[in-house]
């Protein structure tokens, strides 16, 4: 008999508000994984009832000032948690998480735009293409078949 | 209890001066109020700038009905927790959120269960009246993503 496969290691980031509660609907899948939060409010970790939570600076859109703060936080992250995926409901901290992961990493990473944008990828959702192995809508009418791809909704 | 909430320091005068005037007409309702940074101030209703996601989750629980801004995590979390909601987009064309996606977020929404949308805050009064009034659903919505989506993602994961 095989041993056991070891858990899976998973980080799994949201920005504030319906970031947030969309990766916490998202929890089902993480079953059996060892799962590590990033978010931007230290409040958040009440969410979670004792798992691993990092708190980042927030950054709307991408601010080069800030990108030196937020990259080095990402890359100690990365360091001490080592994931096998990287799993983002966006926006932009959730983007640049996904590139830390892509040059500090081998983890899979997945992007999911949020069910708000049913017109439209988000800015970040769009340049999400670039840095994730799976660029997901919850919006079949916004699914391509070189991507993004649709897998299902939160609601 | 009504609960008003902007979801973000962001500001959204337009809702709240116009609950502020709802929570005026209507003594016999209490009324608590999330505002952001706003310049306007409530008169009339119990206020707090931000709460945390904790005290926002209490005041939800204890609330017969949120009103607030088509944000998605205001909107989902009412629903979890079985609570009405009346909600009114933020408008690009006021200043108050960049793109008009509020907008397109309360026209799919328009006609769920428990759910009233208003799109002009004129309207808002009449809605939230008719909010209050409306009969409620059996079924509570479910905490997590449909099954269907989880496990797609659930085998990602175990192909990492």
């Amino acid at each position: 008999m095989d041993p056991p496969a070891r858990p899976r290691r998973i980080l799994a980031i949201a920005s504030g508000g319906g970031h947030w509660v969309q990766l916490q609907r998202l929890r089902p899948a993480f079953e059996g994984c060892e799962v590590a939060y990033v978010s931007v409010y230290p409040d958040y970790a009440d969410d979670l009832g004792g798992c691993r939570f990092y708190t980042i600076t927030d950054v709307s859109r991408v601010n080069i000032r800030k990108l030196f703060v937020i990259v080095p936080q990402f890359i100690c992250i990365m360091l001490r948690e080592r994931p096998d995926v990287v799993i983002t409901t966006g926006s932009a901290p959730g983007l640049i998480g996904l590139a830390v992961a892509r040059l500090t990493t081998r983890a899979k990473t997945i992007w999911i735009d949020s069910i708000a944008n049913c017109e439209r990828l988000s800015s970040s959702g769009r340049q999400a293409r670039r840095v994730a192995h799976q660029w997901l809508t919850q919006w079949p009418e916004l699914a391509r078949p070189e991507g993004p791809h649709y897998w299902g909704a939160v609601l | 209890m009504i609960f008003v909430t902007i979801g973000s320091m962001f500001p959204f005068d337009r809702l709240v001066r116009r609950m502020d005037e709802v929570a005026a007409a209507t003594p016999e309702e209490t009324f608590f109020a999330q505002v952001g940074e706003g310049g306007f101030e409530p008169a009339h209703m119990a206020y707090a700038r931000m709460l945390s996601r904790t005290d926002f989750m209490a005041k939800l629980r204890a609330a017969k009905l949120l009103v607030a801004h088509a944000g998605m995590g205001s909107i989902i979390s009412a629903m979890e927790v079985g609570v009405p909601i009346v909600v009114l987009p933020r408008q690009a064309r006021w200043g108050e959120v960049n793109t008009d996606h509020q907008v397109a977020t309360a026209r799919w929404l328009e006609g769920r269960p428990d759910m009233h949308v208003c799109f002009e805050d004129e309207d808002l009064p009449a809605v939230v009246a008719a909010a209050l009034k409306a009969r409620r659903p059996d079924a509570v919505v479910d905490r997590t993503a449909p099954k269907a989506f989880t496990d797609k993602i659930a085998q990602f994961i175990a192909a990492a």
